[in-house]
């Protein structure tokens, strides 16, 4: 079989998937893209065989296959095809080294039915009209490879009313038309879906409270998406205070803030349950693993590694270094990093030495 | 007036020593009091900890103390009264009054040395003291060696949300550790005329010259000493190894020198175990090794590591990444020449303490001293200041007196 005859049938089986929100054959179809991906992968094909897995020493099953750690993103073009190709090439932060890497994909099909649904299924399953969509993450329009404003264009396409704004203007937040906007949705009823990086929200808590406008309430019906969180941000707020000032200054109910959570080397993205648990689609899976990259027990804190079955013109497994354990419904909780816990030595802040080092 | 003001320093000092002597013995019981105390609050092992309270208090002798204050002062008597000195006004060393000492993230009684040097001064010392309340023991000793220490040795402690709070005001000196935002806050709420003395955010590096990879014997020596510099306080330390220069073209190349240094910290990880480690810190370790070994796959340098990411050597970082900043963890970045060390240090922003150096060739000397580096020495050493040394630059009990002439 050819590439792409290979590539066209296996996205063509995950596009099924996708549709029907279910993935029977979850081990089965990883293992295929695993062995797609030593195929014609190169780098990760490479970095596989160095830990002695091969196609004629495949790995067992889904859970063994060796995950890429998402900074080797940064090292080397982690795709199937000719990256100079790709449909949509989308950059990763540069936090750690100030360097990004890119991740690149084949078809945009596969991202957008695979983001289109998890968004669906998560945020709006209780919705029968469109929202209105005010957008605090970059916009497409000025950043083309940020794939959070590549995924809130997509789904103000798809689920908006048409009037969907943008307020992320390069670092500047655009406080008064914000305003503006979020008073008129509450005087014409349409019910707005605000989507923000973690960041963007605390800075517009702090200039809302500067201005001392501290209501703004939201039709009926409207709900928050929270994604991002600080990295690189030397401001943090503690995610439960932050929801509470966002739940008081916008009048909503708890369980309207929605917390995504994604990152720019998958294709899929976990959204919070009820219960704050982050949870997969069908076609992504967690593992949680201990430094020898076996999976722990539910309930053990360590790294997280994602095997997303949409991933499939790049790599299906990704490592984080992102902390989190198992619940034993099979969602995750993230757990943080100890930011400001004790750092220690005659004089040394690691973290500072950190941040001062990536400036 | 201060507490011991009227107290010769001859006394005070041996007072000081004899304290420190009782505490260098592994059976003295407050020491056993206070190890798993210890242990608890940084999370090392106990044998890291013993080994830390040796380092600590083994070389706080009379001799060592009498040297430094001589090598500082001009003399011991200069303590206690006005003396004459060549060429120069007759001086009296005074205490200034008043010393607080700040220690709040720090590895074990690192505040302790200033405080000694606050006391032979004759100030009046309030130290800042960690949950393990090793520097109260400590004066505890002190007292029962001199009484007048109960008043002038005080130790407390209280949260850095408090230290402006805690009357800071009311020092003539503050000695503090900490990162560069708490040392501003700490500055800021001292009187204008108050002496600061700041120890910031340092790292320390090391650089392995070709000479030294003449053979494997040679670069095993080095190594061994290596190993012990990054191992010792889990990399936490100002004077812990955070990057290390290998030399490209030597007989023995960097990628193998990573190879001998990874077996020398697997030994070194027997004597001194690691101890409580983080989730955090056990992801980024794996990562970083994870990454390495990706860059090995694409013949990119190498990676020696545990599976358990109890350590991890990674060769050939690229020159663009700072340091790990991780538990046993050190990026082997290879150079053709000391320039490159300095260059690595400055593009980074690195503000260092330490540099070992594995030869003294001239222009490696030049180059650390070029980087910014106020103590250099051989590997091994890098973890040991010596007493009569100064610290960050900085002497030792020059800045708790004050200097009084005489031209009656």
């Amino acid at each position: 079989m050819t590439y792409r005859a290979e590539a066209q049938a296996l996205d063509a089986e995950l596009l099924q998937c996708v549709g029907r929100r279910a993935v029977p054959n979850f081990n089965d179809l990883a293992l295929r893209i695993f062995a797609h991906q030593l195929r014609y992968n190169e780098p990760y094909a490479k970095y596989a065989a160095s830990l002695g897995v091969t196609l004629d020493a495949m790995p067992p099953d889904w859970e063994r296959i060796p995950p890429v750690p998402a900074a080797a993103f940064k090292e080397a073009a982690l795709c199937t095809f000719d990256p100079a190709c790709a449909e949509l090439v989308f950059e990763t932060s540069g936090t750690t080294q100030g360097s990004s890497g890119q991740h690149y994909m084949e078809t945009a099909d596969l991202y957008d039915a695979a983001l289109i649904a998890g968004f669906g299924d998560a945020m709006l399953s209780d919705v029968n009209e469109p929202l209105r969509y005010l957008l605090l993450v970059p916009n497409p329009a000025q950043r083309p490879h940020s794939s959070l404003g590549y995924m809130m264009r997509k789904v103000a396409d798809v689920f908006g009313d048409g009037q969907e704004q943008w307020y992320l203007e390069g670092d500047d937040l655009r406080v008064d038309r914000f305003i503006r906007d979020c008073e008129r949705a509450e005087r014409s009823g349409v019910p707005l879906c605000i989507a923000g990086t973690a960041f963007a929200f605390v800075n517009l808590l702090d200039e809302l409270r500067r201005r001392g406008v501290a209501d703004l309430r939201l039709p009926s019906g409207s709900r928050i998406m929270e994604t991002g969180g600080f990295k690189g941000r030397t401001r943090v707020v503690e995610r439960a205070e932050l929801y509470a000032q966002i739940a008081s200054l916008f009048a909503l109910p708890p369980d309207r803030i929605i917390a995504e959570y994604g990152m720019t080397e998958l294709t899929s993205q976990y959204y919070d349950d009820v219960n704050r648990t982050k949870t997969a689609p069908p076609w992504l899976r967690p593992r949680v693993v201990g430094p020898d990259g076996k999976t722990l027990p539910t309930g053990d804190v360590g790294a997280l590694v994602h095997v997303d079955l949409a991933n499939r013109s790049s790599c299906v497994a990704i490592q984080t270094e992102d902390l989190g354990v198992r619940t034993s419904d099979g969602g995750i909780m993230l757990i943080g990093r100890e930011q400001g816990a004790e750092l220690r030595g005659c004089s040394l802040d690691a973290e500072q030495l950190r941040t001062l080092a990536a400036r | 007036m201060t507490a011991l003001e009227h107290i010769p320093a001859e006394k005070i000092v041996r007072a000081l020593a004899d304290a420190a002597e009782r505490w260098s013995d592994a059976d003295f019981p407050p020491r056993v009091r206070i190890t798993d105390r210890i242990a608890e609050r940084t999370g090392y092992s106990v044998p890291v900890v013993e080994y830390a309270l040796d380092r600590l208090f083994f070389p706080i002798r009379r001799a060592n103390l009498e040297s430094t204050i001589r090598s500082e002062l001009g003399s011991l008597e200069i303590l206690d009264d006005f003396t004459q000195r060549t060429g120069r006004p007759d001086a009296w060393a005074a205490p200034c009054g008043n010393v607080c000492i700040i220690s709040s993230r720090t590895t074990i009684g690192v505040a302790l040395v200033p405080a000694v040097f606050a006391l032979c001064a004759k100030n009046d010392v309030l130290v800042k003291d960690r949950e393990d309340a090793l520097v109260a023991a400590f004066f505890e000793t002190l007292t029962e060696e001199l009484g007048a220490f109960r008043a002038a040795a005080r130790s407390a402690a209280w949260s850095s949300q408090d230290d402006a709070a805690h009357a800071l005001d009311a020092f003539d000196v503050v000695a503090a550790f900490g990162d560069d935002q708490t040392l501003v806050a700490i500055r800021n709420s001292l009187n204008a005329g108050a002496r600061f003395i700041g120890y910031g955010s340092r790292a320390s590096a090391g650089y392995v010259a070709r000479e030294s990879l003449s053979s494997r014997e040679n670069a095993l020596v080095v190594a061994r000493g290596a190993a012990r510099d990054l191992v010792l306080y889990e990399t936490e330390g100002c004077l812990s190894l955070h990057v290390l220069f290998v030399e490209k073209d030597g007989a023995l190349s960097p990628a193998q020198f990573g190879a001998i240094l990874a077996a020398c910290i697997e030994e070194a990880n027997v004597e001194f175990p690691i101890g409580r480690r983080s989730a955090a810190d056990a992801a980024s370790i794996s990562a970083q090794r994870n990454l390495g070994a990706f860059r090995a796959a694409a013949d990119k340098g190498a990676v020696f590591a545990a599976d358990s990411a109890d350590y991890a050597v990674i060769v050939d970082q690229p020159p663009a990444e700072p340091p790990q900043f991780l538990p046993r963890t050190v990026g082997i970045v290879a150079v053709e020449q000391p320039r490159d060390a300095v260059r690595y240090v400055r593009q980074h922003g690195l503000l260092l303490e330490g540099f070992a150096l594995s030869h003294g060739r001239t222009d490696a000397v030049q180059a650390v001293i070029a980087a910014g580096a106020v103590r250099l020495t051989q590997f091994g050493e890098l973890q040991h200041p010596p007493l009569e040394g100064g610290h960050g630059g900085r002497p030792r009990i020059a800045e708790f007196v004050r200097w009084i002439d005489r031209t009656l």
